[in-house]
């Protein structure tokens, strides 16, 4: 039983930091350039899932947590889980399948370059071919490009459910990352920003606040932990620490990212400043694979 | 990262397994005062006499010399087996003892450290004063030096045990004038000595489970000051991460049980059809997993690096307020009958009543966000 990072996985944690850090910062998740893709895809981390690759669960989850807390293109998610699952790898967009109808609307992000989307339908992962014109504007996100489908063209579904639990894994991954970015974005603030002559963050209604976002990111990370090694280790209950996972990362994304907002006070507000792109992150990211609650109640059929 | 434990792991935890199996036999804890001291001596002594007791504890002093995972593997297992509190022994093992593993001479381990095993010796604390809750250095109860003996004055509150204890850890200002967290001593206290009247404090949930101790001319040989005169407060500190973090392994198993116990009586009841209710339940059952999960972590923190991460001060405020929101779901899920409850009954509304106790305890659950958020965070020090 070990549920640390080993020494390989910590040096490929901190290379992917540095990585995002230099190449892909948060303050420029609005904007991002053209050309990213193209070096996601060189720097291998678009392909790092693939079945070849004979990376574990877990230092997928250590990675994407990683990207996420630089609110990497959410695309990722979708094109890692088509690299080790579906027979077209290569850039997919995410598609939101949730409460998706036959024949009405869906989103789906970072559709620019893709020529399928993938997301979850129930327990399974399902995907389409995507036509070649479609563009990407932003939507509440404004770092991820969105487009519709309307109507929507019908999804086919990938029969093994271990994709759909690779998709929630790796989406809980990035709502884990988003929610320790305002975690630390609120604790930087408060250390700097100055009020009746000291730092706000000497305040304990500002400690409290803090402490309350380094529990929740705690508790999210542990679970993520937990349920990668339990789809690693092929456990019988893989599928409900899984949807813990999610529940938890999703709520400690949104209730950070609020915090965040608090903790900035007017500044925080503004279009300018960046505490609002974690927080309409986080809301998308609870949209793409929500928790059943009969999982999570163990009462699935 | 694994979760799956080791081929030895999972023989030892077959050997709990068995023995637990055979030597838990449906034994309640006493009521009474006295019969469960009776008890509780009478059960650490079996635990100690099959091997059960001070598994991570040094060889030498009576323990097992195992590792801290089969630590946790017995405590799983014994929570599971529904096995009794360790009631009494309670701070002599989970806090008083560790404490002298780190810090104690020989001659002091030697003595004590198979007593508190063999449950011949039972363990009360003395920290809070009544002047000194959350702020411990505030503490004002002092021991002047005469010789080779303390002379304490004074008094400590909120102390568990302290009525069927036969040692204190007490922390006392052994420097007269000196300030805060200086001149402090953490000293072994015989709590038969004369001068040590115990004033028994009642709960709100009945039991008289905690004191007033008071403290007037006390006398306590020198050699029983542990780590040194005037080290009190960092001998008190090296104890407290243990207890923040791998003290309350036990309990985790035990609010995994009650998770499932109240998902079971709401299902029974119909009570699960409150979506309101349901919503609870799902999120008490993804917080539980995830509080085995960051125990897991921890665990393995401890043994890849000797000691557990800064994040357990994280664990110890996450478990405490989950602890109480299951007290209170089960306080819900029993509707209008908790309107019965008397004094003496021991029952969900007790556990609730007493649960408070658990995010003030130790240190109150507002100093806890204070620790994470200046060792975590690193936030300034307010204090």
């Amino acid at each position: 039983m070990d549920l640390t990072p080993d020494t390989e996985q910590l040096a490929l944690l901190t290379a992917t930091a540095d990585w995002c850090r230099d190449n892909m910062p948060l303050d420029q998740a609005r904007a991002r350039p053209a050309g990213l893709w193209a070096e996601l895809d060189a720097m291998g981390w678009t392909a790092m899932t693939a079945p070849d690759m004979g990376l574990t669960h877990a230092t997928e989850a250590l990675v994407f947590a990683e990207l996420g807390r630089h609110l990497a293109p959410v695309g990722l998610i979708a094109t890692a889980v088509a690299a080790r699952w579906s027979e077209h790898p290569g850039k997919t967009a995410l598609a939101l399948l949730d409460s998706h109808v036959a024949g009405g609307r869906v989103r789906v992000y970072d559709p620019v370059g893709a020529d399928r989307a993938l997301g979850l339908a129930g327990h399974l992962v399902a995907t389409t071919p995507l036509p070649s014109d479609l563009g990407g504007a932003p939507g509440l996100d404004p770092s991820a490009p969105l487009a519709h489908l309307d109507p929507a063209p019908p999804f086919t579904a990938l029969g093994d459910p271990r994709a759909g639990l690779h998709l929630q894994l790796l989406t809980a991954a990035f709502a884990v990352g988003c929610a320790d970015a305002a975690r630390d974005m609120a604790a930087d603030y408060a250390k700097v920003r100055e009020q009746f002559d000291r730092p706000i963050g000497w305040f304990q209604a500002l400690k409290h606040i803090c402490a309350d976002m380094a529990v929740r990111s705690a508790v999210a990370r542990s679970q993520l932990y937990y349920a990668a090694a339990a789809l690693d280790a092929g456990d019988a209950e893989a599928a409900f620490h899984a949807a813990a996972a999610m529940r938890l990362a999703d709520q400690a994304a949104i209730e950070n990212g609020r915090a965040n907002i608090q903790v900035h006070g007017g500044i925080g507000m503004t279009d300018e400043a960046y505490p609002h792109l974690c927080l309409k992150r986080a809301h998308l990211l609870s949209f793409v694979a929500p928790a059943r609650r009969d999982i999570i109640l163990g009462e699935a059929a | 990262m694994d979760i799956r434990f080791s081929p030895e792991e999972q023989h030892f935890r077959a050997e709990c397994r068995d023995w637990l199996h055979d030597n838990v036999t449906g034994q309640r804890r006493p009521m009474d005062a006295a019969a469960a001291i009776d008890f509780d001596k009478a059960w650490q002594r079996r635990l100690f006499d099959a091997g059960w007791a001070g598994i991570n504890w040094p060889k030498e002093y009576g323990g097992r010399g195992l590792s801290i995972v089969q630590q946790v593997i017995w405590l799983e297992e014994y929570a599971r087996a529904h096995a009794p509190w360790i009631g009494a022994n309670f701070v002599g093992i989970n806090h008083g003892g560790p404490t002298l593993i780190l810090n104690a001479s020989e001659a002091q381990k030697e003595y004590h450290l198979p007593r508190i095993l063999r449950g011949e010796a039972i363990w009360c604390q003395g920290f809070s004063e009544p002047g000194a809750g959350s702020d411990l250095a505030g503490i004002r109860t002092h021991a002047r030096i005469e010789g080779n003996e303390l002379v304490v004055n004074g008094t400590k509150i909120w102390t568990s045990f302290a009525h069927v204890a036969d040692w204190q850890e007490l922390v006392v200002r052994t420097e007269e004038g000196s300030q805060r967290h200086k001149g402090l001593s953490w000293v072994i206290c015989p709590m038969h000595a004369p001068g040590i009247e115990v004033r028994p404090i009642r709960k709100m949930s009945g039991q008289v489970e905690f004191a007033q101790v008071f403290y007037d001319d006390v006398r306590v040989p020198l050699d029983n000051v542990v780590g040194g005169l005037g080290n009190g407060w960092k001998v008190a500190m090296s104890t407290l991460s243990f207890e923040r973090g791998t003290g309350f392994i036990a309990d985790q198993v035990k609010q995994s049980q009650e998770v499932e116990e109240l998902l079971e009586r709401a299902r029974s009841s119909g009570a699960i059809k409150d979506e309101r209710i349901a919503e609870q339940l799902i999120q008490l059952r993804a917080e539980v997993a995830a509080l085995r999960a960051m125990t897991y972590r921890n665990i393995s923190e401890v043994v890849r690096t000797g000691q557990p991460g800064p994040e357990a001060s994280v664990i110890r405020l996450f478990a405490s307020e989950l602890g109480q929101r299951l007290e209170r779901m089960a306080l819900l899920l029993a509707g209008e009958e908790v309107l019965d409850f008397r004094y003496g009954d021991d029952d969900l509304v007790a556990d609730y009543l007493r649960g408070f106790a658990a995010t003030i305890a130790g240190g109150t659950a507002q100093i806890q966000r204070d620790i994470i958020a200046e060792r975590l965070l690193g936030l300034p020090k307010s204090r």
